[in-house]
């Protein structure tokens, strides 16, 4: 069995052409269906996100996979398969686990460490699981991968600190004041900066927002879009009294902010810390006001360098994450190559019961007089038998890390054995699916 | 024996400071686990003093400094499983270290002199060492509070940024600890007062006990203490919360470790009543 990967991604192909491969349009569930139709992979895996288009499939010969998957992505999405292929990148096995773990882990993204990924991951295993169209491979592939994201994120500072200035002023707020639920922010001016942070606050839980501007008009219409309440601009020092948070973002040349008014305004909150991000240009808030104690005046140029720290922060942590993920890829490995030993393994098993069989049959004119309890007890020790000389054969081929030496082994025994000399009647062991799905389930080959 | 729950306090102090410096969850609830193994080591040595002596040991002030180090790993073990936050550990742990460094080194337990065979007496001393196991907290809780705020202040958020809970929490946590703490202090002084008239007024004649003043330093040192604290309540009403209520805690309980160690072996003629 291999592992087969197919995709495109924001490193192979322009937006456009992602566009087009998107699946998440009519969703995972249907792509997988029609994905499932194709004969040559026994196992799939839909992950789509704004950034890559991929297919992780489970298949016996990765070439005809390969050329049913490029036609499958062609006919679903009505593109002309030749035009796809230079996008396109595919990584089978230790290759393919290695994308699947460095995605998981936020590698792989655009903007390195990000946290969404892993659910996106985790989201495109579930509705396979939903849809049955996981087996083995990917049951084991894929909780894996979820186990690599988790390793990396709690093991290295990859995922750690904001890097997009409104998710600094968010993580900083939420430094200072904790909870943002019961938090109140005031947005000064209507501008698409402020607005961004604005709306990056909500999604960490304030409720109240208000939104002053000069033009009273500009201060509704971004309250409704991000759902605050506009104040008239002459109620300014009376609302900072009231904000936690205070967003500046004006067109303004001068500074709207001095110090001797927050300075006031402090006075009346009891000095309660006040955050203040100025992200106009030119500034908002005269520098001066930063001095003021429990105030915390943040610029823009704070918080891009805050940025531009936490990218190389996490740059810095890229080979500790890559390490981790190559040691799990090892481990992964280790176990795929096992793989390659189930038929064999199902293959003797079948071989060794055949024999049993046999020769229970053989006595059967001897067992005849013997009492019914006292015959279940011969066929049980028969089995017995033949169970526990298997363990050890299974437990030593399972050992092996190398996929070459699985394969040697396997080849000896099936020579040792015989195991490929049966006759095409009773069906090849271990290659038809009714032996997979014994290997699958783990009965056959683990007495 | 008393140096069990020294080395287990040692050793979950070296694991707090890798924990602060890794922020590994593991090594973060190994350091807790060998907190709560030495607390719990503690506790049975104290119960051991407690069986052989027929009394609590708080009433020298070595034996009263091992109690405090006992109800200060508890308290402190109980803020941790009702905050989710572990970072303190790193600066309560060293407390507990150095405090019971002293127990360690005169591990005897004095056998109680008659006069302090009071209920009053016990409930004095038992109040008094669970309001500094608050102030120590608070003042711990302050100190961290301080240090972010700086580095936000001067936009470096480095380390203690990556590793303190908000300031708005670390600031709640300080408003509890000294109120609790103040409760605790307030309940022990007055108790302390009847029990002082009592036993100066009843049968058993002790020179220490009509030594008792506003004048000896230990009594001062009390009375400068639930001051400092009182102040510090009201003027978390004036406003005065975050760094100045931080500040304050630091200087309450900097007079309170002066006035338990230093004060209490030598410099009190009135407060110390055994080894």
């Amino acid at each position: 069995m291999h592992l087969l990967l197919l995709g495109v991604s924001h490193r192979t192909a322009p937006v456009d052409v992602r566009e087009r491969l998107d699946f998440a349009t009519r969703g995972l569930s249907d792509a997988l269906l029609a994905l499932a139709t194709r004969p040559s992979a026994s196992e799939t895996v839909v992950l789509s996100t704004c950034n890559r288009a991929e297919l992780y499939v489970a298949c016996e010969d990765v070439s005809t996979a390969r050329q049913e998957l490029i036609g499958f992505l062609g006919e679903y999405h009505g593109l002309d398969p030749a035009a796809l292929d230079p996008h396109l990148y595919e990584q089978t096995d230790a290759a393919a686990a290695t994308h699947l773990f460095r995605v998981a882990a936020g590698l792989d993204s655009l903007v390195v460490g990000e946290p969404q990924i892993l659910g996106q991951v985790k989201e495109a295993y579930s509705v396979a699981a939903e849809q049955r169209t996981v087996g083995p491979v990917m049951n084991k592939l894929f909780p894996w991968s979820f186990t690599v994201g988790k390793r990396v994120r709690t093991e290295t500072g990859l995922s750690e600190g904001a890097v997009s200035v409104s998710f600094a002023a968010t993580s900083l707020a939420r430094k200072i004041f904790g909870d943002l639920k019961g938090r109140t922010v005031l947005v000064i001016g209507a501008g698409e900066m402020g607005k961004l942070t604005a709306q990056h606050l909500k999604g960490q839980g304030v409720e109240r927002m208000f939104i002053t501007s000069r033009t009273f008009a500009h201060a509704t219409a971004l309250a409704e879009s991000i759902g605050g309440t506009p104040l008239p601009w002459q109620d300014l020092s009376t609302s900072l009294a009231h904000a936690d948070i205070v967003i500046t973002a004006t067109g303004s040349t001068l500074p709207i902010l001095a110090r001797p008014q927050v300075e006031g305004v402090m006075r009346t909150r009891r000095n309660r810390p006040l955050f203040m991000i100025d992200i106009a240009l030119p500034r908002d808030v005269d520098p001066a006001v930063g001095d003021l104690e429990a105030v915390f005046l943040y610029n823009i140029d704070d918080l891009q360098a805050i940025v531009q720290e936490n990218l190389t922060r996490r740059a810095a942590e890229v080979t500790r994450a890559e390490d981790i993920v190559g040691d799990e890829v090892k481990k992964f490995e280790a176990w795929l190559s096992t793989r390659g030993a189930i038929p064999t393994l199902v293959a003797l098993r079948q071989r060794f019961d055949a024999i049993r069989r046999a020769e229970l049959e053989r006595l059967q004119p001897k067992l005849a007089g013997l009492p019914p309890d006292a015959r279940g007890r011969v066929e049980e020790v028969t089995r017995l038998i033949v169970e526990k000389l298997l363990i050890t054969p299974t437990e030593q081929l399972k050992s092996i890390p190398d996929p070459e030496r699985v394969r040697t082994y396997a080849d000896a025994l099936t020579r040792l054995f015989a195991l490929d000399a049966e006759e095409p009647a009773r069906g090849e062991p271990g290659r038809g699916p009714a032996a997979h799905r014994a290997a699958d389930a783990g009965k056959s080959v683990t007495p | 024996m008393n140096t069990i729950p020294l080395l287990l306090y040692l050793a979950a102090g070296i694991v707090y400071a890798a924990h602060f410096v890794t922020r590994n969850v593991t090594v973060g609830r190994s350091g807790t686990a060998l907190l709560a193994v030495g607390a719990l080591g503690h506790t049975f040595v104290i119960g051991m003093q407690t069986m052989a002596a027929g009394h609590v040991p708080i009433a020298g002030t070595t034996q009263a400094i091992s109690t405090f180090v006992w109800l200060l790993a508890l308290a402190y073990l109980y803020m941790e499983m009702t905050t989710e936050e572990r970072a303190l550990g790193v600066f309560i742990v060293p407390l507990l270290v150095a405090l019971q460094l002293i127990r360690a080194l005169n591990p005897t337990v004095e056998k109680r002199v008659p006069i302090l065979e009071s209920l009053w007496f016990g409930v004095h001393v038992a109040s008094l060492l669970f309001a500094y196991a608050s102030f120590a907290l608070a003042c711990v809780v302050g100190i961290t509070y301080v240090l972010l705020f700086k580095e936000i202040k001067a936009k470096h958020l480095g380390f203690f940024y990556t590793r303190l809970p908000s300031l708005d929490s670390l600031d709640l946590m300080n408003a509890r600890t000294v109120t609790l703490g103040w409760v605790f202090l307030t309940v022990g002084v007055v108790v302390g007062t009847i029990w002082a008239t009592q036993a100066r007024n009843g049968p058993v004649f002790d020179l220490r006990v009509q030594a008792m003043s506003l004048a000896d330093p230990k009594i001062l040192g009390a009375v400068i203490c639930w001051s400092v604290y009182s102040f510090a309540l009201y003027a978390r009403r004036l406003g005065w919360g975050g760094k100045r209520a931080a500040y304050l805690s630091a200087i309450g309980f900097a007079i309170v470790l002066f006035n338990f160690v230093p004060v209490g072996y030598f410099l009190t003629r009135s407060h110390n009543f055994g080894g």
